[in-house]
């Protein structure tokens, strides 16, 4: 029975098999990456794909889609991304870098995938950051963080439907008084050093 | 021990609904997946109930791609059928009742008596060719009180094909333009709680469910803001509906939510959680629903080790 299926899906030219790979969709949603960077510095990567996403037809609809995908709440406005940087642009193919491991396409490994991620890239002006999807918005966004000094943790992620707003991200922020303490301990290192120097120029003036 | 947690989960289930006029209590393990395995296996389908109250789950399981249980739960066969049926259901007309199946790998529709055999095929070749695209992408199809058979693009461009009986083509309508606009009209269903019987369309893209005329015609929006409606089915007055990023809620005839059950805490719309992930009587992405012949729901989601929840009709 099977060496007579195998006979068949031959006798096709493999146009059995090539359904039976096809029948899974890629993510349904923009995958939005998150890089919290020193210094409050951030860094959000958003990734469309317009081979598997069944609400993304083609690329222009994906280059569409990252124009103004989400909005950062700051008090009571909703600021576009591209008010905060300039958008980098890139086309690629590696998912695994630009979604958590258990929201990668399945079923999907023998379509290509034709990605597209713009990245925005900003100082924050708050401790604390949230993000907002507008209501009426066709696209999901999965906001996802990757903790960089410990790569092994799973990552956390949230999907924002259209209205939903994410919860608070702390930044890597540092309070006035420590950002006064780093200028305090560095004028008194250079008054230190100053009159080290001074002193040992005035001994030497005096053995002269 | 267990019977407490047992009671917890009813009375978390029983919280979830809002209604005071239908409640439901969440029956864990319920499915007894096939001999040798942990779960049921890849699940990207739908679930459906025969009039003889089996059950009736796909899986992405080559040459048995639907797989049979009893009331019960427990495992009764295979049936070889292909491993890509995104939506089917069952449904009595003319000679018996028949599954029918959108067959989402292989572009095409099947009508199968419910041992699996193949009685009638709608080929790729009988789609309007102006109308396909970049290629079909067939999520479902359901049956007309008068035998035609209404068939979606759900990932393609959310067109939906009339087909006559005997698989004829007939009309189309729907799509992303006016006035329907659809964007990932995942499954579409015959709404027989009207006279005459409504096309009952789960618009995903839009968070939305509206309903049609059986000519296509606009009636209405039945609700908005959804957590992303994927399939639906009926019973009595009431309509039960599987969203995909996390929820299952029942509604009346008049359109009103009357319970949501499975909550998700936060929304999910992958087939990645793992078996040590799940939570009792909590969904992670609902993609396939029924209701049984008593009224109980029966959720089938989108998930690579395969899952089927039940929540009982409390009497």
């Amino acid at each position: 029975m099977r060496a007579a299926r195998s006979i068949l899906i031959l006798a096709a030219g493999g146009a059995v098999l090539a359904p039976l790979c096809a029948f899974g969709h890629g993510a349904e949603f923009l995958s939005a990456k998150l890089t919290l960077l020193p210094n409050a510095e951030v860094l959000l990567e958003i990734t469309a794909d317009y081979g598997g996403n069944p609400l993304i037809a083609d690329e222009a609809v994906a280059r569409e889609a990252l124009i103004d995908p989400i909005r950062l709440r700051r008090d009571e406005t909703l600021v576009l991304l591209t008010e905060l940087s300039a958008a980098s642009v890139t086309q690629h193919d590696n998912w695994a870098e630009f979604a958590p491991a258990s929201y990668l396409p399945s079923d999907t490994e023998a379509q290509p995938h034709t990605l597209i991620t713009a990245a925005w890239r900003w100082r924050s002006k708050t401790p604390e950051i949230v993000f907002e999807m507008p209501k009426g918005k066709l696209h999901d966004v999965l906001l996802w963080t990757r903790d960089q000094t410990n790569p092994d943790a799973p990552p956390k992620w949230m999907l924002l439907l259209a209205g939903d707003r994410s919860k608070a991200i702390a930044v890597h922020w540092q309070p006035w008084w420590q950002r006064w303490q780093t200028v305090m301990a560095s004028s008194v290192f250079v008054l230190a050093l100053g009159y080290f120097v001074s002193r040992n120029f005035t001994l030497r003036q005096r053995t002269l | 021990m267990s019977n407490r947690i047992l009671s917890l989960l009813s009375v978390i289930a029983l919280s979830g609904s809002v209604a005071a006029e239908v409640a439901y209590e969440f029956v864990p393990n319920f499915i007894t997946p096939p001999p040798g395995k942990e779960t049921i296996g890849n699940g990207h389908g739908e679930i459906a109930v025969d009039s003889a109250g089996n059950i009736y789950v796909s899986v992405q399981e080559a040459n048995a791609g639907i797989q049979v249980y009893g009331k019960d739960g427990k495992f009764i066969k295979a049936l070889a059928l292909p491993p890509s049926l995104h939506g089917f259901v069952i449904r009595k007309y003319g000679d018996g009742e028949h599954l029918y199946a959108a067959v989402l790998g292989e572009q095409k529709v099947i009508k199968c008596n419910l041992d699996g055999t193949v009685v009638m095929t709608i080929p790729t070749s009988e789609f309007p060719a102006d109308k396909i695209g970049k290629g079909l992408k067939l999520t479902n199809c359901d049956v007309a009180p008068n035998g035609d058979i209404y068939v979606v693009d759900g990932y393609g461009q959310s067109h939906i094909f009339v087909f006559g009986a005997e698989g004829k083509f007939k009309s189309v309508f729907g799509g992303p333009g006016e006035p329907l606009k659809l964007a990932n009209a995942h499954k579409v269903f015959i709404d027989r709680r009207f006279e005459p019987a409504r096309v009952m369309i789960c618009d995903r893209g839009h968070k939305r469910m509206l309903h049609t005329q059986l000519d296509g015609t606009f009636i209405g929006e039945i609700a908005t803001e959804m957590r992303n409606p994927s399939s639906a089915s009926f019973h009595g007055d009431l309509m039960c509906v599987a969203e995909i990023a996390g929820n299952v809620s029942v509604w009346d005839k008049d359109n009103k939510r009357v319970a949501d059950l499975g909550t998700s805490p936060k929304p999910t719309n992958t087939p990645g959680i793992e078996p040590k992930d799940w939570q009792q009587g909590i969904v992670t992405s609902p993609h396939g629903i029924t209701f049984d012949n008593d009224g109980n729901i029966l959720e089938t989601e989108w998930n690579k080790w395969g899952r089927v929840l039940r929540w009982n009709l409390k009497k």
